[in-house]
Order: structure tokens, then sequence, then C-alpha cells
């Protein structure tokens, strides 16, 4: 649930991109940082290894501005999608509230989404939490491989019910990286005071 | 166990701004921060005498971070918890101590403040916190925001994201 800080007027969520290793949630939060103005983002932080993979996780805090006369910001996390870092991985989740499911349209990466995507299932679970009682956008990412696999398909694997919100990206490009982000804010700020 | 909305304002939160001073005081520390383990800052204090804090978004997450890991850790090796945190470079130094099951209390202090008076404020303060966050979660306060907080949020989206 968002962190609501009545004294300092300031309403806080936490978003957490999600998603098999190399599939560009780094990338997405690097592209994020770049074009977001001076004065409405903190500094970007990530723990990461020599060859930036992601350790524990990057963090990037938003501020979208004063809505009725709260501060709104945004804390963006990625996790680190290497299998064995499950660990930390589960330990990025608390306390979510909203999901970015960045999956990789690499053919050979279409087992690791579907893996990933059960995984966070479990991991979810660990907190009492269902997929289904989230928002959550797929991002499925790297449009721009010349092999890379037809959307459906890999929504398939990871959405077979088609519940979520789907958009395509090139991370390394910009392009889907906004509109997806967009997108799970508008379904996280939704909720507010919905009694969700 | 959904992770519950810690949310402190009114009496509670002045409480925890009266607690971070006096911590302050006590051990001549430069900055204390009450922080919620998903790595929201709470309420914090700054010493007057202290210089610019670092961001404290980042501390906070760094610290929530750090303290979830080390939680996993206590757990790995059968221990319900580990004992308070400190870590200490050649100027500067950091104590971490959980304020209940949600919240840590966060003391940044430099080579002047005594690291003994350091721990044993930090643990009372701790307490102290503890206290407070468990009784703004029994009384979580009513958030009346309607259409209208969504509507203009979601024009700052627009405005900020891109149409
Ligand atoms: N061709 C192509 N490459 C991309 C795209 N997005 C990211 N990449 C590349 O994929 C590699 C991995 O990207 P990261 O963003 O670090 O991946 P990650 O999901 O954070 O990986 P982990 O931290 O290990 O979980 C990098 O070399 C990126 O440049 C894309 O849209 N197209
Ligand atoms: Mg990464």
């Amino acid at each position: 649930m968002s962190t609501i800080n009545f004294a300092n007027r300031e309403i806080n969520f936490k978003i957490v991109y999600y998603g098999p290793g190399l599939s560009g949630k780094t990338t997405n939060l690097k592209w994020i940082y770049g074009k977001i103005p001076e004065g409405r983002k903190g500094e970007m932080v990530s723990l990461a290894t020599e060859d930036e993979r992601t350790l524990f996780f990057d963090f990037l805090p938003l501020d979208l501005g004063e809505v009725k006369g709260f501060k709104t910001r945004f804390h963006l996390y990625t996790v680190p999608g290497q299998v064995f870092y499950n660990a930390s991985r589960k330990l990025i989740l608390r306390g979510v509230d909203g999901i970015v499911f960045v999956a990789d349209s690499a053919p050979n990466r279409l087992r690791a989404n579907a893996e990933s995507m059960r995984n966070m299932r479990e991991n979810l679970a660990e907190y009492g939490l269902k997929v289904e009682d989230l928002p959550v956008v797929l991002q499925v990412n790297k449009r721009d491989l010349p092999d890379a696999l037809p959307v459906e398909m890999v929504r398939a694997v990871v959405d077979p019910e088609g519940r979520f919100p789907v958009f395509e990206a090139v991370a390394t490009e910009g392009k889907g990286v906004f509109e997806t982000l967009k997108e799970v804010s508008r379904l996280v700020l939704a909720r507010v005071g919905s009694g969700a | 166990m959904v992770e519950p909305s810690l949310v402190l304002y009114g009496g509670p939160y002045e409480r925890a701004m009266d607690v971070l001073e006096e911590t302050l005081r006590e051990t001549g520390a430069r900055y204390a921060l009450f922080i919620d383990r998903k790595g929201f800052v709470l309420a914090h204090k700054e010493a007057l005498w202290a210089p610019k804090p670092p961001p404290l978004d980042s501390l906070a997450t760094l610290v929530a971070g750090n303290a979830a890991a080390t939680q996993a850790l206590a757990k790995l090796l059968g221990e319900a918890r580990f004992q308070e945190v400190v870590h200490q470079g050649e100027r500067m130094g950091l104590y971490v101590d959980e304020a209940g099951e949600h919240a840590l209390l966060v003391l940044v202090f430099d080579e002047n403040a005594p690291l003994g008076k350091v721990k044993l404020y930090g643990k009372r303060a701790a307490e102290a916190l503890a206290r407070l966050a468990a009784e703004a979660l029994a009384n979580p306060p009513k958030l009346n925001l309607d259409t209208q907080y969504r509507e203009e949020a979601k024009a700052l989206l627009d405005e900020l994201f891109g149409n």
C-alpha cells in the first residue's frame, strides 16, 4: 500500500520493474532518468555487479507534483532478474503498489519470461498478494530484434488470460518506456481512495 | 500479511519529531530519520549545526534494503532478528535499529559523537518510535481522496510523461 505522510503532505507509491535477467529493466530506468527534468527526479541508485547486472536493485524517485495539496511521488525499483538472486528479488517486492513486467522478445528467452512470471507469483504470495490484486503492466521489450517473437506469443506464456495492458518497447531507444510507466502510474493512482 | 500503511500525523508525528530531536541532542548525531521498511521517510530531523545531508530518499532506500537483507540473513541462521547495526568509517558512522516490525530508526553521526551514547540513546529512541508506530497502525487515519485527486493526478501524468 502507498505510504502517506500527512505531516509533510506526501503520498508515495512503490513501482517495481520485474522480469527475467537481461530483459531491459535497468535500461527502462536509465532512460527515464535521462529524460525527466531536474527537480522532478532524485538520484538514481544502482546496486550492480562489475558487468552491470543488477545485484540488489536500481532505485529512482520521481516527483509527480502536487495533487490536492499532496506531494505525489513514485519510487521506481528494478529487481535483479538472474535466477539465483531470488532472495533479493523477494525483498524488493515488499510494499509494492504496482508492477511493470518487462518481458524479452528474443526466442531463446521465451521460457525465461514464463519462469520469471511464475517466480513473481510465488514471491508475491509470500506477502499475501496475488498478481490479480495489483496493477500490472506487461512490457514486451526488444521489439527491434530481427528475430523478435510475435507479441501475442510472448504474452501467451506470461499472461495467458490477457489480463494486463501490453506495451511494445525498445527500451534502448526509449520506445514504449514512458507509455508503460504512465499506464502503471495511472492504474496505481486509480486505486487511491477507492478503498483498495 | 499485506504490508500495512504506516501513516504518521498529528500527535504521533509531533512526538516522533520530539524523539528524533532529543536523540540528536543526547548523542550529538547529525541526522535522525524514522523510516518505514519500504524505504520511505516518515519523519526526519537535522542538527542545527549539521551540513546539508545526502539525498534522504537514497539513504532511506539503501538502509531499508540493507535491513531487509540483514533480517533475511538472521532468518537463514534461525535467529528471530539481529541486533542493531553500526557502520563506521573514518569520519562518519551510521546506526540503524528496528522500531518495531514496520519501521526503522537511522542515525548518521560523525567522529564527535561518542559511539556509546549513539547506541544507548539510539536504542531508547527506537523503542519509543516502535510504540508510536504501533499506535499509528492501530489508528489509521481515513484518507478522503476522491475522484478529483485522480483527475488532477492524471493531468500531471500527462505533463510529466507526455500524452
Ligand atoms: N536490442 C535491444 N537490446 C536491449 C533493449 N533493452 C535493453 N537491451 C540490452 O539488453 C541488455 C540488458 O539490459 P538491462 O537493462 O541491464 O537488463 P536487466 O533486465 O536490468 O537485467 P538484470 O539486471 O540482470 O535483471 C543491455 O545490453 C541492454 O542494452 C532493447 O529494447 N533492444
Ligand atoms: Mg538490471
